[in-house]
């Protein structure tokens, strides 16, 4: 039986490439092989946004050693075929086409995750793993998410966005409109992840140094309400039309109540000495919190992945005012780092099983599309 | 926590209450280098840290830099924060070197200096200069036929056996060459602050003349010698180096 091919695509312009060379490696690819149905095609884009496949790029070592750019040096970028399917196509005397049968994107971040890769597998016709391009662009974009979820009266803090620019041309009037929030606020750039240029703010004297770093990382930026007592809580979901979460995960947060990059990926697991690296090991699961808050958490987040319109995989985050027990929807990672892998494990779900499901979950959503009329005839040309 | 300065995102630490002391990092280092210093000072002073472009988790600068672009950047960053003028700076290795030059052209002022194995006693006749410079000519030319990273690696090599930074950070080679070029024995003399001088017996990469050269031209300084052979003798030394800084602060 021929083996279907999944190409892994990972790394891109984006301020988390490192993180999804990692998530592709371990996280997507290995467990692809050890099910022993796939052959997974890795596909790496370069830092200035090259695309390059060799099966030399599985090995994590050729990052981890920074040989991977003299190795680079020797390849030439692939092409891509979009018709009928996608093929990539390594140039040479006799070029060698590979045509993918399903794409399963791992990028994190800018130019990948947020809706961009998407919208060119959809072009190609090509079934693909996570969020749709709609739902990617929604869900990495805190605003639109924001204002979508509130209008369908999900509760989130309140918030105010506004464009990089119009904070340069007029920095009094963003200020006037971000002071009908109160303090301590948070000032984040609206597309990034892994908490970058997210600032907590606690006096109005800081607010314009925060505002400035947000929009030194992006042309968006939003500023929200703190929670106060906060518990910050995640909630890994797969599937379509019928989704399932994991277990409700609570993250290890800093002393500025930020859940940030060095947390996330740098220190690894929560004791000293701890031997856990990269996202894991930094967190309680299932959360330590009573049953009822449980349950509420988990179906918020399970709704604001339906009104967002997520399929495959997302990651919910919320928070959680420990006094008065409300809960608030944050938001969304739609390929959330190594899949959230560890999560699903103690669900009892091996790293194996959630790729191959995500796998069937990407087919059969494009089996369902495939029936879903997108050209017909017509005699309007006739007139001309 | 994180600025804009000069269009570049700069890392730092504002911790503690009282006097505003500022702390610089050497070439290569970052703030965490004075972590242990750090969480002994705070008790009694606000400090300031900062990873200096190029370094820790602060953006390289856009172009080429000398000793002059990061004292105007470290003016710069102190306006932003709204620090007129701090009660004292520390400056270890070439951080000392960058607060000898800021403070001696104005472009900070502060009330107390202290100098941690500071650079700047450029000797155009010294045998570590001419080593770096024969090696690097030497490294250059036997390693051209090697791929990228392994020349990168084997030139580093060669650089670390003579004690040099010139390949501590890729991509400031040339920014290094620059600031190693500026020779600050007349910018000292025209320092009027008190200035503590703390220097190891035997610091591998600066030589205690060069903290005696500094305590001859500064006229209100205090030299002070530790026993040690280690270049980071905030590190190695913790106690004995808070000791000193907080008798003279």
């Amino acid at each position: 039986m021929n083996k279907l091919k999944v190409g892994v695509v990972f790394g891109s312009r984006s301020t988390e490439h490192d993180v999804s060379i990692v998530t592709a490696i371990a996280s997507i690819i290995k467990p692809l092989q050890l099910s022993g149905e796939y052959e997974p095609v890795p596909i790496y884009i370069d830092k200035s946004g090259r695309w390059y496949s060799d099966p030399k790029l599985k090995d994590i070592s050729l990052y981890s050693s920074g040989q991977i750019s003299d190795f680079l040096a020797r390849q030439k970028p692939i092409q891509l075929s979009l018709g009928g399917g996608l093929k990539i196509i390594k140039p040479g005397l006799k070029p060698k086409a590979i045509k993918l049968d399903v794409v399963f994107p791992a990028t994190h971040g800018t130019h990948g995750e947020d809706g961009e890769l998407m919208g060119l597998f959809e072009l190609a016709d090509v079934p693909y793993v996570g969020c749709d391009m709609p739902s990617s662009v929604l869900a990495m974009d805190k605003a639109l998410a924001k204002i979508v979820t509130s209008s369908q009266n999900i509760p989130t803090p309140e918030f105010v966005w506004f464009y990089a620019a119009d904070f340069a041309a007029d920095t009094q009037a963003v200020v006037k409109r971000v002071a009908k929030l109160h303090y301590p606020l948070f000032v984040k750039p609206v597309h990034l992840g892994s908490s970058i240029g997210i600032t907590k703010v606690s006096q109005k004297k800081d607010l314009i140094n925060a505002i400035e770093v947000a929009a030194h990382y992006d042309n968006k930026v939003i500023v929200e309400e703190a929670v106060a007592n906060l518990i910050e809580v995640t909630v890994p979901i797969i599937g379509n039309d019928k989704p399932v979460a994991a277990y409700v995960e609570q993250p290890l947060l800093n002393g500025d109540d930020v859940f940030d990059f060095d947390t996330k990926y740098m220190r690894g697991g929560k004791g000293k000495g701890s031997k856990q690296t990269g996202a894991q090991g930094y967190s309680t699961i299932p959360a330590n919190i009573d049953r009822d808050l449980y349950h509420r958490s988990e179906q918020l987040a399970l709704d604001v992945y339906a009104e967002l319109g997520c399929t495959g995989i997302a990651r919910i985050d919320l928070l959680i005012d420990a006094k008065t027990k409300s809960v608030y929807f944050n938001e969304v990672n739609p390929l959330p780092g190594s899949l959230y892998a560890h999560n699903w494990r103690k669900a009892g779900k091996s790293g194996v099983q959630l790729v191959s499901e995500l796998v069937e979950l990407a087919l059969a959503r494009h089996e369902q599309n495939r029936h879903k009329t997108t050209v017909f005839d017509t005699n309007y040309l006739k007139q001309y | 926590m994180k600025l804009i300065v000069d269009g570049l995102a700069v890392n730092f630490e504002l911790i503690g209450k009282g006097k505003c002391v500022v702390l610089l990092h050497g070439w290569g280092d970052n703030l965490s280098t004075f972590s242990a210093l750090m969480s002994s000072l705070r008790q009694r002073y606000t400090l300031i840290a900062l990873d200096l472009p190029g370094f820790g988790s602060t953006q390289p600068p856009k172009q080429i830099w000398d000793l002059d672009n990061y004292a105007d950047f470290l003016a710069d960053f102190l306006l932003k924060l709204g620090v007129k003028r701090p009660y004292a700076v520390i400056g270890h290795s070439n951080g000392g070197a960058l607060a000898v030059r800021a403070l001696a052209t104005g472009k900070i002022k502060a009330d107390k200096l202290i100098l941690i194995a500071a650079s700047g006693i450029r000797d155009k006749k010294g045998a570590k200069r001419l080593a770096v410079k024969t090696v690097a000519k030497i490294g250059k030319a036997t390693t051209l036929w090697l791929p990228t990273a392994k020349r990168q690696q084997l030139r580093r090599k060669l650089y670390g056996t003579i004690g040099s930074d010139l390949l501590a950070v890729p991509g400031l080679e040339e920014t290094f060459k620059r600031t190693v070029r500026q020779d600050l024995q007349a910018d000292a003399a025209k320092l009027d602050l008190p200035v503590l001088l703390i220097f190891a017996s035997n610091d591998p990469a600066i030589p205690l003349s060069d903290g005696q050269r500094y305590h001859e031209l500064i006229k209100h300084s205090y030299f002070e010698v530790l026993d040690a052979n280690d270049h980071f003798i905030h590190q190695d030394q913790p106690d004995k180096t808070k000791d000193l800084i907080e008798g003279f602060l």
